[in-house]
């Protein structure tokens, strides 16, 4: 076996598996796991409704989400 | 019987209430609390908050409310708003959630306000976060807006303990995301090198998958691992060798030993060992930080509806008056339905007082002109003014409060089995470690091999099991705990509570119910009415008659509660009475019967027709607990704050010989210490705010589900059912966890006695090292599991 297909194989799926560990732990730091409770009723809010209302809220913000 | 109607705001059906038409709707209320706010919610087109509502039911919204305007004091905003610029923040506890409806609803109204910038809510603890334009809003405007539209507002203080816990949990979970992703990749590139090893690779492929791992191992020893680099630091200020520092000096040492090898292209590196410590005793570690209690919300509990200002009588007016400025002398009115926040003597009106708080008893007791009223007890339906005896700083509510705050933070902690051992083990290893080297060096046997035997006795003696031992037990043991209703906060809990030897017990609500149930009743005549009456009153002995007598519920004609006596009622120019003696007679019905417990009496038509004796009734296996506790070898002490005759009567009804009557919640504090001052280690069972102070001075606490607020924030386990059987279960499991615990040790240390001589003779080479420490790991995982019943 060439060395190459070896090199090739392993960063490539180590790069995949970092950008998915990566997108979970800026969920964990920015809280979005915080409160399962709304996470999990989160289907019942996306109304177009609602929508507006979160992306009204999210201009009204100061500070970004940390 | 009246149709029941479902309120358009709440959803609770009701008897009678509110109807209205508006819109072509007919709209019906079952309080006035109810319509306000469907209005309000109208009007700020809110109204779809029904429609997601769906068929949830709501509790009718409190009318009650402290003054906001005490939002805006600056006490208030010292304490808990912090200010940034233009911006104010404030967090709060709101009250009254019930569904994700009603979090949109909150969010929704407090956004649309002028000035807020921004509104979160928090649904699974109900904590709310919200930052406002303090130059265009108050505070008290944004809590007028919570109340209206149906739900309560109080501030906490969100730099407590609780939050830096659950900041502590989330860099955990970061820290193991990390090193789990880490360890199972490095897993499956080391399923290759041991393919490699045994039939041969080349020297360049070894190469890449040793770069691969040292790309993984890298952040799990420096990211996930700093939690161990800390805790060795700070152990060795101390001057103690933890098991921290034997992980981080044998990770780190293997780490370094491997790109060693892996450089110099001979031999095996071993990242995957590396990644493998770290990752499971991080889990370990987490396992013990996952629940962890705090100090400051059960004080936010008991000073929580603490009001700024109270209501003062100056020169024959009534005036507002902040509650520390007030001084001894003044004249203070409560009235009903309030708290008192002062130890005051009544000077003038009477009626009854709930003292729960101080002797754990429900009953209502009676307050005269003289009478002493004590803070933190509850006017029933009295309303008085009184004598203040004492500045609010002095009372006995600041009193509780303040032991309660010292018996919380100096509360005392049984030091952990392996802890124990831990120091002992870490020194003896390093030692070895130490020595191994040195031996081989001596030998002749030149610096790679001689390192080689010293790592592998590291490896060997990696703590992995011991750090195990104790998370996994108490993890079955917790999950067992669960299965049969108990809840125990922290997990280490499980493992002091098997160490204990003395079980202090709370009479009201612990051993016996809670709530006057009929003992022995006497008919004398019809009593077909008996119910009808009865259930007019929310009286516990009264909901105990209802409860007790069956019949049909009935309109009178005429109908009044008198206070702390009983109930009167008209039906068909017949007069009903049911309550005490002395209600009886103001009605000219002689009554003579006597006995210690409590008596209800009924009357109807000048006659009387029932004489019933209640008692608050014993649970259901008490005597049971008792005596498997004693065979347990614990001394079993009954503590009641109720009189000497009826704590004596229910001590000898469950067999317990030792008990005390008329303890107040200091006293209870102080026999807990005087327990300590003997060497004992106590556990106390209670559910009242006059427990409180005990189970925050225990070294266990036990709560009842059912019990106050604030024993449940103050107690390290909850009973959910309240019942005795699952106190005998709680101390079961837990002494099974300990027993395992031991058994795990046992394990792992057997184990380590058995292969540190073996690797430092240089018989096991780093590879089987590395395997077989898996191995303990395995068998400690396996026997606990062994234990965990289904279910």
């Amino acid at each position: 076996m060439d060395s190459s297909v070896l090199v090739l194989m392993l960063s490539v799926s180590l790069f995949l598996g970092a950008i998915g560990v990566a997108g979970f732990m800026w969920a964990i730091k920015t809280g979005q796991f915080d409160d399962k409770e709304k996470f999990l009723n989160a289907t019942k809010f996306d109304s177009e409704e609602d929508l507006n209302d979160a992306a009204k809220k999210e201009s009204k913000k100061y500070r970004p989400p940390d | 019987m009246p149709t029941k109607k479902e309120c358009s705001h709440c959803h609770l059906e009701f008897d009678a209430g509110i109807s209205e038409e508006a819109e072509g709707e007919e709209l019906s209320f079952c309080c006035s609390g109810c319509q306000s706010v469907y209005h309000i919610l109208k009007d700020n087109s809110l109204g779809s908050f029904y429609d997601r509502l769906g068929g949830a039911k709501l509790s009718a919204p409190k009318q009650n409310f402290i003054d906001s305007s005490t939002f805006d004091s600056k006490a208030f905003y010292d304490k808990y708003v912090s200010q940034n610029g233009d911006i104010s923040e404030v967090s709060l506890i709101i009250e009254g959630i019930h569904c994700s409806a009603c979090v949109w609803l909150n969010e929704k109204a407090l956004s649309q306000m002028e000035g807020v910038i921004e509104a979160e809510l928090n649904f699974t603890n109900n904590k709310a976060y919200i930052a406002w334009d303090d130059s265009t809003l108050k505070l008290s405007a944004i809590i007028e807006m919570i109340r209206s539209i149906g739900y309560d507002a109080f501030a906490y203080d969100s730099k407590t303990h609780e939050e830096s816990s659950s900041r502590e949990r989330k860099s955990y979970y970061l820290k193991m995301a990390l090193a789990i992703f880490a360890m199972m990749n490095t897993m499956w590139i080391a399923i290759a090198q041991y393919a490699g090893y045994f039939s041969g690779m080349e020297q360049s492929h070894k190469d890449i998958l040793n770069f691969a791992e040292f790309v993984l191992a890298t952040p799990v020893l420096f990211y996930s691992g700093w939690v161990f680099f800390r805790g060795a630091y700070f152990g060795l200020k101390r001057g103690v060798l933890s098991m921290d520092l034997l992980v981080a000096a044998g990770a780190t040492l293997v780490y370094l030993y491997s790109i060693y090898i892996a450089i110099n292209q001979k031999g095996e590196a071993y990242f995957d060992s590396v990644t493998m410590i770290i990752t499971f005793i991080l889990i370990g570690k987490f396992l013990e930080v996952l629940s962890k209690k705090s100090v400051g919300d059960a004080l936010d509990l008991l000073l929580r509806d603490v009001p700024s200002e109270i209501k003062v009588l100056q020169n024959g007016e009534v005036v507002l008056k902040s509650l520390e400025e007030v001084a001894v002398g003044e004249s203070y009115i409560i009235s009903a339905g309030e708290k008192a926040y002062l130890d005051a003597r009544v000077i003038s009106g009477e009626g009854s007082f709930d003292e729960s708080s101080l002797s754990g008893e429900s009953r209502s007791v009676a307050k005269s002109v003289g009478s002493e009223i004590v803070s933190g007890t509850v006017s029933i339906d009295a309303n008085v003014t009184c004598e203040v005896l004492r500045e609010f700083k002095h009372s006995t509510l600041s009193v509780i409060a303040k032991l309660l705050e010292g018996a919380m933070r100096k509360k005392p902690r049984i030091e952990r089995l392996a802890n124990e051992l831990s120091s002992y083990f870490a020194s003896v290893v390093l030692t070895l470690f130490v020595l191994t080297f040195a031996w081989w060096i001596i030998g002749g046997a030149g610096f790679d091999r001689s390192f080689m035997v010293a790592v592998s006795v590291l490896i060997i003696a990696c703590p992995c099991a011991l750090a195990l031992a104790t998370p996994v037990a108490t993890l079955v043991g917790l999950s067992n705990a669960t299965k049969n209703a108990i809840l125990f906060k922290e997990a280490s809990s499980l493992e002091a509570m098997a160490k204990t030897d003395v079980v202090v017990l709370d009479k009201t609500g612990t051993i016996t119910k809670g709530a006057p149930s009929v003992a022995s009743k006497q008919l004398l005549g019809d009593v077909s009415l008996l119910h009808a009456l009865a259930s007019l009153s929310k009286h516990p002995i009264s909901k105990a008659i209802a409860k007790y007598v069956e019949g049909e519920k009935l309109a009178f004609d005429e109908y009044k509660e008198v206070a702390s006596k009983g109930i009167y009622a008209k039906k068909d120019g017949v007069i009903h009475l049911g309550g005490s003696a002395k209600l009886l007679r103001e009605y000219g019905v002689e009554v003579s019967f006597k006995s210690c417990s409590s008596l209800f009496f009924y009357a109807s038509g000048g006659e009387l027709r029932a004489i019933f004796e209640l008692e608050d009734e014993i649970k259901e296996d008490a005597k049971e607990f008792v005596q498997s506790a004693k065979e347990m070898g614990l001394r079993v002490v009954l503590l009641s704050g109720d009189e000497e005759a009826i704590t004596a009567k229910v001590a000898h009804a469950v067999g317990l010989s030792e008990y005390y009557a008329q303890a107040s919640p200091q006293d209870k504090l102080e026999f807990v210490r005087s327990l300590h001052s003997e060497g004992k280690k106590v556990v106390m069972v209670g559910d009242g705010i006059n427990d409180t102070l005990a189970l925050a001075g225990a070294e266990i606490s036990i709560a009842m589900g059912s019990g106050s607020d604030i024993a449940l924030e103050a107690g390290d386990v909850v009973l959910l059912d309240g019942s005795m059987r699952s106190l005998e279960s709680a101390f079961r499991i837990s002494k099974e966890t300990y027993r395992l615990i031991k058994q795990n040790i046992a394990i792992s240390l057997v184990y380590n006695s058995i292969t540190i001589p073996l690797a430092m003779m240089g018989y096991i080479i780093p590879l089987v090292a590395a395997l077989s420490m898996s191995l303990s790991s395995l068998l400690v995982v396996g026997n606990s599991l062994r234990r965990r019943e289904r279910g």
